[in-house]
């Protein structure tokens, strides 16, 4: 099992878009409305994590 | 599909773009993923009444209330008071941002300008690395559009730059991430935008109070990301409004989460794209407001791109009358308060304290930035030692 990559939950975000302009792995992007992580580029860097206003973003292990 | 011009995104960057290029006779196209322009609100709602200098709005439904000035709270609640009697009445606007992002479509739609709505940038359309448009996605279907210019008007979470080659991505240190409720049910006895700062309140931010209505008020917060945790900024404005006696018996009537970049501006062009407003980070680093920079940089961004289609020149060059003209136009007030803010964030709550204890009674000649700076040079010679390379930019520098 790797590194938790983030996960957005959909019932959360409010599309503010933080998270997408601070991803160093351009791994997000907005999908409907919300914020989606394309895991294949993500890092487990939990930075866009810390960065959602209402935390809406967690690590989840694969 | 074939344009002069593609605008990404209908937020007041683009859709002032969008009108002064249509305005000069170019063949404009707005795409926006929203289904309505200017919804959902993300925004605080406070601008400057410079904006009534540049005449973009017609009506008055975009405005919810005039302010007399604002007010700064230090961590142990001493009062910074500007006002619009020693500001010589330049004081502000709280805006409906939904009806005022709609009047400045409007605007650009009588100008000429097309907007196609729930329509999505996926990528630049590119011939061997020469940007010819781009590529959308409406509801299902995907297309490409063509146009001689690109403008990156997508704001905060901006991909237009990247695509054209253009590092857009922010470090946590410079971007605020934020939460606002409006409430009803507060009492707003007079129209001042309230701001609140200190380590407990809001880390490397403040949290704001801006009237909308006599029992109406933005009540919002930003922290800035790099002393983030997640859901921070929501927890410290639940917080805040807690034991704010104004505020607690408040209820809300609209909830938003934000993202406002407080970077150095980017660069804003090459062959073929332009970007405007949040995309190009033109935001006051210090305060985090973006809308001044919106308006005034859009209008050149306009103009800039009638000047290219009538002379068929798409090329950086031609296109960097825009970045000329904007830095002359604000960039200079954006490199200094980025500094300033990196300096202010230095700062502890006995400093904030004793800075605004030595201002209480100070009689501000203008409500700016600038001279609130000034203030503070002026008050404390011993701080010039650190604000030393922002005096010199400070001394240059209009507002
Ligand atoms: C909480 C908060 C409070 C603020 N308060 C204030 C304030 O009080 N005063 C002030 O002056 N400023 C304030 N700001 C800053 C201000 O909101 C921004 O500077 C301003 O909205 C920037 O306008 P814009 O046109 O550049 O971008 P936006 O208004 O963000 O518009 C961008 C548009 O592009 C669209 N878009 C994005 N990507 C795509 C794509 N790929 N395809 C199609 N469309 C796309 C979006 O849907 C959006 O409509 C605040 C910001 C926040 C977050
Ligand atoms: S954890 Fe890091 S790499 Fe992964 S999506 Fe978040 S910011 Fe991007
Ligand atoms: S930071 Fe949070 S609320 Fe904002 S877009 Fe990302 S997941 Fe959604």
């Amino acid at each position: 099992m790797g590194k938790p990559k983030a996960k957005v939950d959909k019932k959360i975000c409010l599309a503010c878009g933080g998270c997408i302009s601070v991803c160093p792995q351009d791994a997000l992007l907005m999908c409907g409305g919300r914020a989606y992580v394309h895991e294949e580029n993500c890092i487990s860097c939990a930075i866009c994590i810390r960065t959602c206003p209402v935390g809406a973003i967690s690590g989840e292990a694969y | 599909m074939k344009y002069d011009v593609v605008v990404v995104g209908s937020g007041p960057a683009g859709s002032v773009t969008a009108r002064f290029a249509a305005e000069s006779g170019a063949k404009v196209l707005i795409i926006e993923r929203r289904q309505e322009v200017g919804v959902p609100v993300l925004c605080g709602e406070g601008v400057s009444r410079k904006i009534d200098e540049w005449n973009m709005l017609e009506g008055k439904r975009w405005i919810a209330g005039s302010m007399d000035g604002a007010r700064i709270y230090s961590p142990d609640g001493t009062m910074v008071k500007l006002s619009a009697d020693m500001a010589g009445n330049e004081t502000g606007y709280v805006v409906y941002r939904d009806i005022f992002d709609q009047e400045l479509a409007r605007q650009a739609v009588k100008a000429g300008a097309k907007i196609m709505m729930n329509t999505t940038s996926t990528d630049l359309l590119k011939d061997n690395d020469k940007i010819k448009g781009v590529r959308a996605k409406q509801f299902d279907e995907e297309f490409e559009i063509e146009a001689d210019i690109v403008v990156g008007a997508d704001g905060v979470e901006s991909k237009v730059g990247q695509w054209g080659g253009i590092e857009t991505r922010l470090e946590p240190k410079d971007l605020e991430t934020c939460a606002q409720y409006t409430l009803t049910n507060v009492e707003c006895k007079d129209a001042y935008c309230d701001f609140y700062l200190g380590k407990e309140i809001a880390p490397g931010g403040y949290a704001w109070v801006f009237p909308k209505g006599k029992d109406v008020a933005n009540v919002g917060i930003g922290v800035l990301a790099s002393l983030s945790e997640s859901g921070m900024a929501k927890k410290l404005l639940d917080k805040f409004i807690a034991n704010n006696p104004r505020l607690k018996n408040g209820e809300p009537i609209r909830f938003l989460a934000g993202a406002a970049p407080v970077a150095s501006p980017v660069e804003t062009v090459r062959d073929n794209l332009l970007l405007v407003g949040d995309a190009a980070r033109h935001v006051d680093p210090i305060t985090g407001g973006g809308l001044t920079c919106c308006l005034e940089g859009g209008k050149i961004a306009g103009e800039t791109i009638g000047m290219a289609i009538e002379i068929q020149q798409f090329d950086q060059e031609t296109l960097s009358v825009y970045e000329k003209n904007w830095k002359e136009a604000f960039g200079k007030k954006l490199k200094r308060n980025y500094l300033v803010k990196e300096i202010l964030l230095d700062f502890d709550d006995k400093t904030f304290n004793m800075l605004a204890d030595s201002l209480k009674d100070y009689k501000f000649e203008e409500l700016s930035t600038l001279s609130l700076i000034k203030a503070l040079v002026l008050k404390h010679p011993t701080l010039l030692m650190k604000l030393r390379p922002l005096v010199k930019i400070s001394s240059e520098t209009k507002e």
